[in-house]
């Protein structure tokens, strides 16, 4: 379960995140959506604990910088950052030692044969491409079996055959009980996953709903979502 | 209007109003200028007060030292120029330029030019040190301005030679090799000559400073015969300033007919280059350094593969002991071992030869200082740099302190092993002392801890996120400030037992040095450790 209260994330005097406050349960998968410069990343990036922040934000009770939290967390930056001198499945090794993984070897694997890059273990990190390098951001945030796992844009620069097996990855983190949060402006692209979607705008939660909602009141999310920021975005009143 | 032009007025007027709109950035760059200015004229007004020694004002080792200036400048430039003119360009250049209905002519005097324009500041800084050459080599304000002409002019001239090679290796590979050769046979030639003439006549400073200014290195293309035209005006030989002066202006002459009968078709050959290089550059501009963007396109070839040990924050340590053995077969022995190896032996053999009778003690001291004054400048890309650069170490679930100590453990031991294999060699070259070279060894390993030390404390201060400007002043205040205490010490308690102890220096320096650096170090690392709290 993630708690996230009152976060509020400032660098100087731009407010990058002003006071957000949300939950997501377990086996739910939220989704932070926004256009560009909305906060989304940041927001993510304060939850896994690379940004100082004002506020508060719990991982399964933890404290999100405290290293229980860090045990159980995933993180799949937007920008994919491989050692450049280790080879792929180093990558799964270097992940499985720094976080004390017993018996992950099949896990790591069942990984790489899903996001083919099985013929590609031996490649160093700086030989791969963009996506490959994604590949392998997804691979060690989810070797570590985590309980929650931010996803930051992740299926930019993904061929078709990895959105799909990432697609059903979710689904199995889901029903495995697994708090997924994505950030992504591409609404399409998670609509069959999504439990609670988060539209941000300058920073703020402009609006929360849950599939529930949607589905019953028959609203469409996507005309929400333009509302919302093209309001915004030409300096019209929005509620 | 010209877009060529138009892109030039623009950026230059942009850069001007960048600068003035960020005052910190103008003021370094005020301050530099002055620095500069201030220096070149004292040089030029002042008399002798500095004193020379001989060693110093023998017009050969000018001659010498001018002719390694030459082919400082001159051959990383041409072998650029062979590997598909990687600086020449940015990316926004082939993103935006090479599609555009621009003649490829065009477009790549464009980037020579802006290269041209680049390497100015360097001429300025050498105008800096025209001063220094006058008071050091005892030469006019009027000679001093040739030579800096003619590091100006020789700058100019690579990048028509530049422009000749790529126009006429662009697209032959054998072509491109074959050039490769040669620029490598120039350098080879001129160092070879220097050492075969030294060890045939015996070793001396005499015949050193004879085998660098040897008339028969002028023959050598480009670089030579600019040193003939200059030290030809220098020293009033018509003769000798009209033929090499002949020489480059064919040259010159040569190259623009090149250019202008040449069929160009460089877009291909230059995209990925520009690709690496805007990574480099954008690396270097942030102070970040990745091993993709320092080794480029080297292939590695794997031998062992795993970590193998380590748990938690360790596994960092083994991972960076891996990678260092990708980058180097034999780890904490390669490119920079030699370097020390070479300037320690520079100092024994060079203070030695100019002084027979003095103590060894006084080689550990000076090589102790100008070494870890070195050191310095390969501290900057060390393993522990390159792991905040990403998110990993951040998220790994261990104590802080312990991070931080595994992600510096090779920055912090291969000093100290360059120390002990530097400090041995000096050892074996001066003799002396062994706990004097033993000292002065670890008193330089103990630098490369202090230098992390305060990279850290700057990191803490500042941010890891700042930009690298405000972060290399702030480094260097930190460096200053944490080491100067020690530097006090020892001098403290060099001057008190000096008496007794003269001939272990270094030692009565030093060992209280390394202490000082030690602790200093330790409290700083377990003072800083929640710099791994966040990114910022």
């Amino acid at each position: 379960m993630l708690n996230v209260s009152h976060l509020t994330k400032k660098y100087h005097r731009f407010v990058a995140n002003q006071n957000l406050s949300f939950i997501v349960n377990d086996g739910e998968t939220a989704v932070l959506a926004g256009p560009n410069g909305a906060g989304k990343s940041t927001a993510i990036k304060c939850i896994a604990g690379l940004l100082r922040f004002e506020g508060e934000i719990e991982i399964c009770g933890y404290n999100n910088k405290s290293i229980e939290a860090k045990k159980i967390l995933g993180y799949v930056p937007e920008i994919p950052a491989p050692f450049e001198l280790l080879t792929v499945w180093e990558h799964m090794e270097f992940i499985a030692r720094a976080y004390g993984l017993e018996d992950w070897e099949d896990k790591a694997k069942e990984l790489m044969r899903r996001l083919e890059l099985t013929d590609k273990k031996d490649k160093l990190g700086k030989e791969l491409s963009k996506g490959m390098q994604q590949k392998i951001s997804i691979c060690c945030a989810l070797l570590i079996q985590p309980r929650l796992v931010l996803f930051d844009e992740p299926l930019v620069g993904l061929d078709p055959h990895a959105i799909k097996e990432l697609k059903a990855m979710l689904g199995e983190l889901k029903a495995g009980g697994t708090t997924i949060i994505i950030s992504t402006h591409m609404l399409e692209s998670v609509e069959d996953i999504w439990d609670k979607v988060f539209i941000m705008m300058n920073g703020k939660i402009e609006a929360e709903r849950t599939r529930k909602f949607v589905e019953e009141s028959g609203e469409n999310l996507e005309e929400l979502f333009f509302n919302i920021t093209e309001k915004k975005q030409t300096g019209a009143d929005n509620t | 209007m010209n877009a060529i032009a138009y892109l030039l007025r623009k950026t230059v007027k942009n850069e001007i109003l960048d600068t003035l709109r960020h005052p910190l950035k103008f003021l370094l760059y005020a301050f530099v200028a002055v620095s500069m200015l201030y220096g070149a004229i004292r040089g030029y007004t002042a008399g002798d007060e500095l004193g020379n020694s001989e060693i110093f004002s023998d017009p050969r080792l000018l001659s010498g030292a001018y002719m390694a200036v030459l082919f400082f400048i001159s051959i990383p430039i041409m072998l650029k120029g062979l590997s598909s003119g990687t600086s020449f360009f940015s990316l926004s250049d082939v993103n935006n330029m090479f599609v555009a209905p621009v003649s490829p002519k065009r477009v790549l005097i464009y980037g020579i030019g802006r290269q041209l324009a680049s390497m100015l500041v360097l001429v300025v800084t050498f105008a800096a040190y025209g001063g220094m050459i006058i008071r050091m080599f005892d030469v006019s304000v009027s000679q001093a301005t040739i030579l800096i002409v003619g590091i100006a002019l020789m700058l100019v001239m690579v990048q028509l030679i530049t422009l000749m090679i790529f126009c006429l290796a662009s697209m032959h590979p054998v072509r491109a090799r074959v050039m490769k050769y040669g620029i490598y046979a120039m350098a080879f030639f001129a160092l070879g000559t220097v050492i075969v003439y030294s060890f045939a006549t015996g070793i001396s400073v005499e015949h050193i400073f004879t085998a660098i200014s040897l008339p028969m290195l002028e023959y050598i293309p480009f670089v030579g015969w600019m040193h003939g035209l200059v030290f030809g005006m220098m020293e009033g030989d018509t003769v000798r300033m009209l033929v090499f002066g002949i020489l480059t202006m064919i040259t010159a002459g040569g190259s623009l007919l090149t250019l202008k009968l040449t069929k160009l078709d460089f877009y291909e050959d230059v995209l990925s280059q520009a690709e690496s290089y805007q990574e480099f550059r954008e690396a270097v501009r942030e102070g970040k350094f990745s091993d993709k963007v320092m080794m480029g396109n080297k292939q590695i070839k794997l031998r062992k593969t795993g970590i193998r040990k380590g748990k938690g924050g360790a596994a960092i340590f083994y991972k960076h002991l891996l990678e260092g053995s990708r980058r180097s077969r034999f780890l904490f022995f390669n490119i920079n071992t030699f370097v020390l190896l070479f300037v320690a032996f520079v100092i024994g053999f060079g203070i030695k030869q100019a002084k027979p009778d003095i103590e060894p003690t006084i080689i550990y001291l000076a090589a102790m200082v100008i070494l870890a004054y070195v050191q310095f400048f390969f501290s900057a890309s060390g393993d522990w740099v390159k792991e905040l650069t990403k998110p990993y170490i951040y998220l790994i679930p261990d104590g802080a302190v312990k991070k931080l100590v595994m992600a510096a453990a090779t920055g912090i031991i291969k000093p100290f092993t360059d120390g002990a294999i530097t400090f041995a060699a000096l050892f074996v070259l001066v003799g002396g002392h062994p706990i004097d070279a033993i000292v002065a060894a670890l008193t330089y390993g103990s630098f490369g801890t202090m230098y992390i030390a305060a990279n850290i404390l700057a990191q803490r201060l500042v941010g890891i996120d700042s930009t690298g400007g405000i972060f290399i002043t702030f480094y260097m205040s930190m460096i200053v400030l944490t080491l100067l205490p020690g530097v006090v010490i020892g001098l403290v308690v060099l001057s008190s037992f000096a008496g007794s102890f003269g001939y272990i220096a270094a030692t009565l320096l030093g060992a209280p040095l390394m202490i000082w650096n030690m602790i200093v170090s330790a409290g700083i690392f377990i003072a800083c450790r929640n710099l791994l709290n966040n990114t910022e």
